[in-house]
């Protein structure tokens, strides 16, 4: 009746992470979070095995829940994005006091939800996974509950979710009020042979969209990251800038192209406005900032631009290109929140990109690593980064958008002036007061793979192209 | 009739709803006003149990315990409601929906544990 | 082998001294480039004696350098004979110069710099002179502009020598688009660039024409025109000289080798070298002609009153290149050669003298503060004497005579004999411009070396020949000066010239000035001897007897001597004409243009304008939760009407 087995990675997942609460919260209080964050780690091994292992195109669960590839791409990007958040976090945690179980286990659960919503074939189904994501996240951002700066990001994020959720919420009923379905596969049923979407199911669409750009923190509903990047405590934002941006990006893909994959002329502008303004927001105000995280945050909201620019295009090459633009961002910012995760002097984190003075002279390896994200996330040739920007805006002139393009490579000229401040300061400016050494073992070997995998990435693309191109297959029946 | 007239006019209940009940509130707290009588003394001054005090700013401070307490007796009413028509159609829904029922429990168990556990149900 | 030893060894000498001059010391740096110079001179002489005298042209291809369609170029050395006469005459003034600066530039600090450069200038003369396509004659061509741009303003702390290279090179740049224009064309109407393809294909082309504005162009006039304008800019004749006299502010050893013996003659041998193509198009050998006969003219009047000892030398030179091109321009292209042989030994031993001089007497450039120094530097005053004397081309005829005498009488002979009016106006205005020569030659050597000493006391006191270093590259020119023109006169130009320079030079028997350049009457060939006795005459009544007379005469003919002094009003003119427009049209693209349309919405606006966005959009951010809710919801409301909008509800 029901195919419990293509559901097999997340129902493992949450077992484990219910297993992993009684384990730590039997543990002597106090204990280190040692063994539960490798527990988790493992946990999310055990389900990337799991994921890796399923095969086909299911629907199980009365329509709700879907298997297929392009959901496993996605879910492998989200466990391993997890993972690497967990590992992050080692270090940090120890010292900042927030070293407490609950921490691996909230990203456990969120990374659960994250899989909900990449497999969700329905806007019930979508919505409780975001749920599940959003509220451990909620936590997360507050979790150093002593600093006000921390719990002012937590109660920002949570209000402002919840005011999305509600937009998102009030979307889906009107399209359930227009279609007389949530089923992705049924609204496309009901959309089929129509010529033109009905005024309120577009509206509906427009409130999805808002949903679904706030959490991929998508311009006019980004406002929240940057204070939220700020504010969270550092692997926190990691783990946002990585995990949850693949969610909710292959969500917001599903959402659009599975409903509404034949009408892509009704909401394309929607969709394009919201790109152009977040390449373009991200390009412009990043340039301002001191502090690195919300540098980061400006960063992530132009990716994000980037990547919808996939997406505007709505076609199997532009998902083909967000996927693999995804990846490449999972990749570069992993390893430059590895970076910014080793900013310390003595026992304190310094987050000013001013800090990074001179690294070039103190800090070989790392300079050396950071520099080759910068340049990526600027987009230079043969780096990672140019790649990604390359798959998407080539779909997007193959769709015929060239007016879209135009403005994401105008975009990603003006971006690379903060990036290549980054290097200009790490390399060209005297060091005032260096960082402490050593950076630990795992935000080494973090940054190494990272930048070696940023920086070969163009030896063998085919690899992850071509996967990508699978995936990207299974949107477009 | 064009869209958005239609769309509008289907909200007409609504709008009639919404009327009926700012009308009755204000007829009942006005009536509360003119028919109640008023003589306060200082049971009826003082703070509430759960730490309020019965007239003032609703931003105001207060014990986080209080609201734990609020926010687990909702679940576990939550879960009232959902047991009671389960519990109704337990033989149309079979084994599955046994299975399903108990594993929401099994669910629930777990994060009371922990809560217990953790001292949330302590008071001092 | 040889050849390309010939070629490679300067260039070879300039690397080393260029890159490694420092390491290598100043004394190691001179020495290489020298003794690589020698080494390639000696070698030329010898491929001279086998190529010309041995009558075996050879070619060498080296390299092929760029292969685009049907447009093939290589690196390649074509010697023939008219190549091995300019291989001689480049080495060998060069070789000489390199020693001589050895002890000039002596007392400089950048030695290794200044022979680095001489070197360079070297392998870019010996590229353009061996070349067997345009393109790497024009390689060559700007390499040698190159190297002079870098050599005249090698003293680069002095504002007049920075304006000077400037203006070198922007005169020339003209010349060269002329000729650039002038290759274009060739490889349009040829499909190819190499000498031996364009020139066996000319007669084909004689009646060829193209449509120009309306007009029907005779396409083979045109594309000598253009090339000669490139050879006028790079040889200094009219309208084009104005850089020679001021490329003066090199080091002289520089204006000995560049601007007198080889760079500027560089536009006599392209026309000798495109005599198969000039041949075909009589109209332009008739403007080569006048133009050359008026520079000859006007550069011997302008030399009259300058009193700068290089500049009248420079003068004199650009008359003789002009005494060239009209040979030319007649057709006699092998006595245009010949002149142009012997006029490198003796305007080089001249610009050698000077320098000598002038070093003598303390970097002093002025004629007005020297004055009898004869009895000073007894050895350079004889060696300035057998330059003049071969530069005014005395000799008798029939009998013997020093360098320039066979060579310029020959070329007024052979003006004579051309029997056109071309041929009458060039050999009147060669006649006018030989007495003129004979007479500021004179006039120079007596003010310089004759009458009262007029330099400070202190540096009369110093003055003293040169060393030998310098001194024995004079003597070697002085042989040059006195025996090049009797013993190469009959080989060169004589009954049986087409032996000796085979098919390098062609001329159609039309055109037979050369051919009775040898039977003109008794007079014609007395005439230059007597009227440069005359200007010889006439230099000592005014300097030596009566030294009153030039300063009454400038004072009573005040009109002439200005416009003389002035040097016609060419730099004033094209001041006028052509630099203050240029200047004030580049300050209003600089200014309006580029400094507030293009910077202003180009580079500085734009980051001025980021800069604002940037700000104005971290205002946004201002960290009140209302605030962003309220965006969100606004921003739902500009997503609906923007799609309103896009669908056009």
């Amino acid at each position: 009746m029901h195919d419990f087995a293509i559901a097999l990675p997340e129902i493992f997942l949450a077992v484990a992470a219910m297993a992993m609460l009684m384990i730590g919260v039997f543990q002597k209080p106090g204990s280190d979070m040692g063994l539960v964050s490798w527990l988790g780690i493992l946990s999310l091994a055990v389900a990337l095995v799991l994921v890796v292992t399923g095969e086909g195109d299911n629907v199980s669960f009365a329509g709700l829940f879907v298997d297929d590839p392009f959901a496993r791409f996605a879910k492998v990007l989200i466990l391993i994005g997890s993972a690497a958040a967990i590992i992050l976090s080692q270090g940090f945690v120890r010292r900042e006091g927030m070293n407490r179980f609950e921490y691996p286990v909230l990203i456990m659960i969120a990374t659960l939800g994250m899989l909900m919503m990449v497999s969700a074939n329905d806007l019930i189904s979508l919505y409780m996974g975001i749920e599940l994501q959003s509220l451990p996240l909620y936590v997360l951002a507050a979790f150093k509950r002593d600093s006000t700066r921390t719990t002012e990001a937590g109660l920002k994020y949570f209000v402002l979710g919840a005011l999305s959720s509600g937009m998102l919420l009030y979307g889906c009923s009107m399209i359930y009020g227009f279609t007389g379905s949530t089923t992705f596969g049924d609204i496309a049923n009901v959309m089929q042979g129509q010529e033109k979407a009905g005024l309120g199911l577009v509206i509906g669409i427009v409130f999805l969209s808002a949903g679904l750009a706030f959490k991929v923190s998508a311009v006019p509903f980004h406002m929240w990251t940057p204070d939220v990047y700020e504010g969270a405590p550092s692997p926190v934002t990691a783990f946002f800038a990585t995990a949850p941006k693949v969610a909710a990006l292959a969500m917001f893909l599903r959402a659009m192209l599975e409903p509404f994959g034949g009408m892509e002329a009704d909401w394309r502008q929607i969709i394009w406005l919201i790109s152009v303004l977040s390449m373009l927001l991200g390009a412009f105000a990043a340039i301002g900032q001191h502090n690195i995280k919300r540098l980061m945050a400006y960063s992530s909201i132009g990716h994000v631009g980037y990547a919808l620019v996939g997406l505007t295009a709505a076609t199997s090459e532009g998902v083909r290109g967000v996927l693999v633009y995804l990846t490449i961002y999972l990749v570069m910012n992993v390893g430059t929140f590895a970076c910014i995760l080793a900013m310390r002097r003595g026992d304190r984190m310094v987050e000013s990109i001013d800090d990074l003075r001179g690294l070039g002279k103190t800090h070989k390896g790392m300079a050396m690593a950071l520099a080759i994200f910068m340049f990526s996330l600027a987009g230079v040739p043969p780096l990672a980064g140019f790649f990604g920007k390359f798959y998407v805006f080539m779909a997007a002139i193959n769709a015929g958008l060239y007016y879209l393009a135009v403005i994401g490579v105008l975009a990603s000229v003006v971006g690379a002036f903060y990036y290549l401040r980054i290097i200009k300061i790490m390399y060209f400016d005297e060091p005032t007061e260096p960082l402490s050494k050593p950076i630990g073992m795992e935000l080494g070997v973090l940054m190494a793979v990272t930048a070696f995998l940023t920086a070969a990435f163009f030896v063998v693309p085919g690899v992850l192209v071509n996967g990508a191109a699978v995936a990207a297959g299974s949107l477009f029946p | 009739m064009t869209g958005v007239d239609t769309l509008l006019s289907e909200y007409l209940p609504i709008l009639i709803f919404l009327g009926v009940a700012i009308g009755l509130a204000s007829v009942i707290v006005i009536a509360s006003f003119i028919a109640a009588r008023q003589k306060p003394d200082s049971e009826k001054l003082s703070p509430y149990e759960c730490g309020f005090e019965p007239f003032g700013d609703s931003r105001t401070q207060f014990d986080v315990r209080f609201y734990l307490v609020a926010i687990l007796f909702i679940i576990f009413d939550l879960e009232v409601a959902f047991l009671f028509p389960w519990a109704v159609s337990l033989a149309e829904i079979g084994t599955f929906g046994f299975w399903s029922m108990m594993i929401f429990l099994g669910i629930l168990t777990i994060g009371f544990v922990y809560e217990w556990k953790k001292g949330a149900l302590e008071w001092e | 082998m040889m050849y390309v030893l010939i070629t490679f060894a300067p260039l070879l000498g300039a690397l080393l001294a260029g890159f490694f001059g420092r390491s290598l010391g100043d004394r190691a740096a001179m020495l290489i480039t020298s003794l690589l110079m020698t080494l390639a001179a000696v070698l030329s002489w010898v491929t001279l004696y086998q190529v010309a005298f041995g009558h075996s042209p050879a070619h060498v291809e080296l390299l092929s350098w760029i292969k685009s369609g049907d447009f093939a170029v290589s690196w390649a050395l074509q010697i023939d004979s008219l190549t091995a006469v300019m291989l001689v005459v480049v080495n060998t003034v060069s070789c000489l110069v390199h020693w001589y600066s050895i002890g000039y530039m002596s007392h400089d600090k950048a030695k290794a710099r200044f022979f680095a450069y001489l070197s360079l200038f070297t392998f870019a003369m010996l590229m353009l002179v061996t070349s067997d396509n345009f393109v790497q004659l024009y390689f060559g061509w700007e390499g040698v502009g190159l190297a002079s741009y870098l050599l005249i303003g090698f003293w680069y702390h002095k504002p007049s020598a920075n304006a000077a290279a400037m203006k070198a090179f922007i005169v020339n740049r003209v010349g060269d688009f002329g000729f650039a224009l002038g290759i274009a064309g060739i490889f349009l109407v040829y499909d190819s660039v190499t000498f031996e393809a364009v020139f066996s294909a000319t007669p084909d082309y004689v009646d060829h024409t193209f449509m120009f504005l309306g007009y029907e162009v005779h396409t083979l006039t045109t594309i000598c025109l253009l090339l000669f304008l490139g050879a006028m800019g790079k040889s200094a004749q009219l309208p084009l000289h104005t850089w020679l006299p001021d490329a003066m502010e090199g080091p002289t050893p520089v204006s000995a080798l560049i601007h007198a013996a080889t760079m500027v003659t560089a536009g006599v041998f392209l026309v000798a070298r495109c005599s198969p193509m000039f041949e075909y198009a009589p109209d332009a050998l008739a403007v080569v002609a006048v133009i050359g006969a008026t520079t000859a003219f006007f550069a011997a009047t302008v030399g009259l009153v300058q009193t700068d000892i290089k500049r009248v030398i420079a003068y004199s030179t650009c008359s003789q290149l002009g005494y060239m091109f009209f040979a030319a321009g007649l057709s006699a292209y092998p006595v245009a050669i010949f002149h142009l042989f012997t006029h490198a030994f003796f305007k080089a031993l001249l610009f050698l003298g000077a320098g000598s001089v002038i070093h003598a007497v303390a970097d002093e450039q002025d004629m007005r503060k020297m004055g009898g120094l004869a009895p000073h530097i007894r050895k350079t005053f004889f060696m300035m004497w057998i330059g003049s004397l071969a530069l005014a081309g005395i000799g008798i005829p029939g009998v013997i005579g020093f360098a320039g005498f066979y060579s310029k009488d020959l070329i007024l002979e052979s003006a004579f004999a051309a029997h056109t009016s071309f041929g009458e106006y060039a050999f009147i205005m060669g006649i006018a411009a030989a007495f003129m020569t004979a007479f500021y030659s004179w006039r120079l050597l007596f003010m310089t070396f004759n009458g009262k000493p007029r330099a400070p006391r202190e540096t009369m006191a110093h003055i003293h020949d040169s060393p030998p270093v310098m001194m024995i590259p004079l003597y070697v020119l002085a042989v040059g000066a006195v025996f090049a023109g009797i013993a190469f006169y009959g080989p060169m130009t004589g009954h049986h010239w087409e032996e000796f320079w085979g098919e390098a030079i062609l001329i159609l028997p039309v055109h037979t000035a050369l051919e009775h350049a040898h039977d003109v009457p008794t007079w014609v060939k007395w005439l230059p001897l007597v009227v440069s006795v005359a200007g010889i005459a006439l230099a000592w009544q005014m300097y030596i007897r009566n030294t009153e007379l030039p300063g009454s005469f400038a004072r009573t003919h005040q009109a002439i001597y200005q416009f003389l002094l002035n040097k016609w009003y060419f730099d004033e003119l094209y001041d006028w004409i052509f630099v203050r427009p240029a200047k004030g049209l580049g300050r209003i693209f600089w200014k309006r243009g580029d400094g507030q349309v293009i910077d202003g919405f180009g580079p500085d606006g734009i980051s001025s304008t980021v800069l604002k966005l940037a700000r104005r959009a971290s205002l946004l951010q201002s960290g009140y939760v209302y605030h962003y809710a309220f965006a969100m919801l606004i921003g739902v409301a500009v997503l609906v009407s923007f799609y309103f909008y896009a669908i056009g509800v």
